[in-house]
């Protein structure tokens, strides 16, 4: 106790206060929104705690929440400024607590005592160990002064770092900034004028408190220093007391989230308290906003994830933000901090839209379009109805591959139920899905081809299909030429490939389709494809922008395909083919098994 | 005693549109513009999922609608599956299943 006040000053009072309202919501918040769980995901949690996942989590808190390893990845020069501002504070504080602590040979002090050691203890230590804390200390403060710099100069001019646009900023967000950005600097003069009060010798306090001595004089340092010191603890105060309600709460949320992350706790279909940790994780870094296409392509400016998060978190969140969203996932693929933002916006979606379903949907009772008794199932799904040409192309696959096949809805069937669930209509959506999974259980197929990525997704996330080996036809047809089933000739023909967003971001299937066509001819790549890849702008999620939108996203996704000069454009999605079609006027548009059933050939019966 | 001939008569009426309620149906073209340009050709009708299995016409209830006869309109629209089909070959780029949702939302379960 006595450490407590033996040292103590009155402007030690703004920080103290500041610290421990931080703290005090902090605890609020996350113990709140972790009993409010349901029940399963806290089970996870308590499971996970004692496994090597703790330790996976901490070396990932790490890397990102103090390197910031993903944001390097999209940015170096914004890596640097997150990680000089995270690192080199956190480091500051242990060196200054290792430095206080060895001053006060580990007598029990307040927090302010290390935070203000400079005021409280002595600027310099005559040692080796001493001079070498005194340099870490002075090279730490640059370090983040440097990032702080940067900050700046982002405000100042985005462009610089390569981002178009920062995003809108709250009052609390505001208050937070500016403090932030005045804490280093004004620390800079405060342990400067202490220095030069006591003479340090230190490369940069020190140098500067011998500088401001010759220039003002000692009883003009004496002011400074008093002056500094209490504008340093009043800045320290104001962050910490705006932190809880600002942007910089991701500071700490991050570290729960990639716990309970690791402990394989996710956001679902309906909203939950877990959410909060994705939502509050949200840095509003913004990286999110430039790869968006409704952005780039159709002016819409206040829908991004980065916006979508904000709004939700403040209890602002207008139905059209959460609706209006491609859902095409470019975004998520560059998130650094990792939130799962579709999934997110699919439960607000859920919560505005979702209404029980009895009695809804009564005529699919006993409807039954199935032809075909083999065990390898197909199903071509309402999109693929559109666009016949797939539809012949596997019937002649599977007849040149001698398959036995169960055409699930060949005399037409129910939609699979993803496009409502994608507008959040959960309980309708089951609706479909149960017709069609009963359809596929009642049949026992033990292989499913499915020609829509849509319908792809909606039946690999149903557990009832566990057991039936769920592919696109893509993966199908590869894995006939592989086994030798089919025969497929190569010419010269050029190709180029679009990545399909259910089928690429949403269910991991890239090389496939692309091996496939390396097998017909030769494959041209474009700058935006894999996880990168635009969307053709035809995506069911979005019932929010016009055609003259949707044109304006596939005109772009297509200036690309132009610049190479493949004679075909490729890909694996009826929606998508149809989309490309309508504005392709030199390459002619294919589904990938449209070019991979004209040169199919049934391999010699051995 | 009536025989029934197997022939039957739809009942007289006529869309009254000096006594119509116009409020829904000008929310929704407020939302959705384009809705006005509907040259009613049916295409959506013709290719609809759920109209293969069952009484449901798009382009008949949303033709209603804007003429405000709301009668049993939601409970249509609740028979659609948002499949998307009809926004493909609806030759005047319509948002047909921002219609579906719309015209839902508007009206509500009272119809
Ligand atoms: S969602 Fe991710 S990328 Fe977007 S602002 Fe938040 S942290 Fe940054
Ligand atoms: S999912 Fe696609 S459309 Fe939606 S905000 Fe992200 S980039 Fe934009
Ligand atoms: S397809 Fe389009 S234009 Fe034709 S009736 Fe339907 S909504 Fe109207
Ligand atoms: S979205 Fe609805 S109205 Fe349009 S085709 Fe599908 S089921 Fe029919």
């Amino acid at each position: 106790m006595d450490g407590f006040l033996r040292y103590y000053d009155h402007f030690v009072l703004p920080f103290t206060v500041g610290m421990l309202v931080l703290f005090t919501v902090i605890i609020y918040k996350y113990v709140r929104w972790f009993v409010r769980m349901p029940k399963e995901d806290r089970r996870l949690v308590a499971r996970g705690i004692f496994t090597k996942k703790t330790a996976q989590a901490t070396g990932e808190v790490a890397c990102e929440a103090l390197g910031h390893r993903k944001i390097w990845r999209v940015n170096p020069t914004l890596g640097y400024m997150h990680m000089s501002l995270a690192l080199g504070w956190f480091l500051l504080i242990v060196v200054g607590w290792i430095e206080a602590t060895v001053h006060f040979s580990g007598e029990l002090t307040a927090p302010h005592t290390h935070v203000f050691f400079k005021f409280f203890g002595p600027t310099s230590h005559p040692t080796m160990t001493g001079k070498f804390i005194n340099f870490m200390m002075d090279f730490l403060l640059l370090f983040v002064l440097s990032g702080v710099a940067l900050a700046w100069f982002k405000r100042l001019r985005s462009k610089a770092l390569g981002m178009r646009r920062t995003t809108r900023h709250t009052l609390w967000d505001r208050v937070a900034m500016t403090a932030l950005w005045m804490i280093f600097p004004v620390r800079l003069v405060a342990e400067s004028a202490a220095s030069g009060i006591d003479g340090s010798q230190s490369f940069l306090t020190g140098a500067i408190g011998r500088w401001m001595v010759d220039e003002f004089g000692i009883a003009q340092v004496f002011n400074i220093s008093a002056v500094a010191w209490w504008v340093y603890s009043l800045v320290l105060g104001a962050f910490f007391l705006a932190m809880p309600f600002s942007r910089y709460m991701h500071i700490f949320t991050e570290i729960p989230l990639i716990f309970m992350r690791r402990y394989g706790v996710r956001s679902g279909e309906r909203a939950s308290s877990f959410d909060h940790f994705q939502i509050e994780a949200c840095s509003q870094c913004g990286v999110c906003i430039d790869p968006c296409q409704l952005q780039a392509d159709a002016g819409i400016n206040h829908v991004q994830s980065a916006y979508y998060l904000r709004d939700r978190r403040y209890n602002r969140l207008r139905r059209e933000v959460a609706e209006n969203c491609l859902m095409c996932g470019r975004c998520e693929a560059k998130c650094p901090v990792g939130i799962e933002s579709n999934t997110l916006r699919l439960n607000s979606r859920s919560r505005l839209n979702d209404q029980p379903a009895e009695g809804r949907y009564e005529y699919l009772r006993g409807v039954d379009g199935s032809c075909g008794e083999g065990r390898t199932g197909y199903f071509a799904g309402c999109m693929t109805m559109l666009t016949p040409a797939t539809l012949s192309a596997m019937e002649k696959v599977f007849a040149a591959a001698g398959e036995d096949v169960w055409w699930a809805d060949r005399n037409g069937g129910a939609c699979c139920g993803r496009p409502l669930r994608l507008l959040g209509e959960i309980a309708a959506a089951q609706r479909m899905t149960d017709h069609n999974v009963e359809l596929i259980l009642r049949q026992g197929v033990t292989i499913l081809v499915v020609s829509c990525p849509i319908c792809l997704r909606a039946f690999r996330g149903e557990p009832r299909l566990a057991d039936i080996e769920i592919l696109h036809h893509s993966q199908y047809i590869l894995r006939l030429v592989e086994q030798g089933r089919i025969l497929m000739s190569s010419d010269t023909m050029s190709y180029v490939y679009h990545d399909p967003c259910e089928l690429g971001r949403g269910c991991g299937i890239y090389d496939e389709p692309r091996e496939v066509l390396r097998r017909l001819g030769t494959l041209a790549e474009v700058s935006q494809n894999r996880e990168h890849a635009f969307c053709c702008g035809g995506s069911l999620a979005n019932a929010e922008i016009d055609s003259t939108q949707q044109d304006a996203i596939a005109r772009t996704l297509m200036a690309q395909f132009a610049a190479t000069d493949a004679r075909v454009i490729v890909t694996a999605c009826p929606l998508c083919k149809k989309m490309l079609a309508r504005h392709s006027s030199r390459a002619r548009v294919a589904d990938i098994s449209e070019v991979a059933a004209a040169r199919a050939v049934a391999a010699a019966t051995p | 005693m009536s025989v029934n001939f197997g022939y039957t008569i739809s009942l007289p009426r006529a869309v009254d549109l000096d006594r119509n309620d116009f409020s829904v149906a000008l929310r929704v073209l407020r939302r959705l513009p384009e809705l006005e340009s509907c040259i009613g050709c049916g295409g959506c009708t013709a290719t609809c999922t759920a109209g293969a299995f069952t009484e449901f016409n798009f382009r008949r209830v949303q033709t209603l609608v804007r003429r405000g006869e709301y009668g049993g309109a939601y409970r249509e629209m609740n028979k659609c599956m948002l499949c998307g089909k009809c926004r493909l070959v609806c030759p005047r780029g319509i948002n047909t299943r921002a219609v579906v949702m719309t015209i839902k939302r508007e009206l509500g379960t009272g119809y």
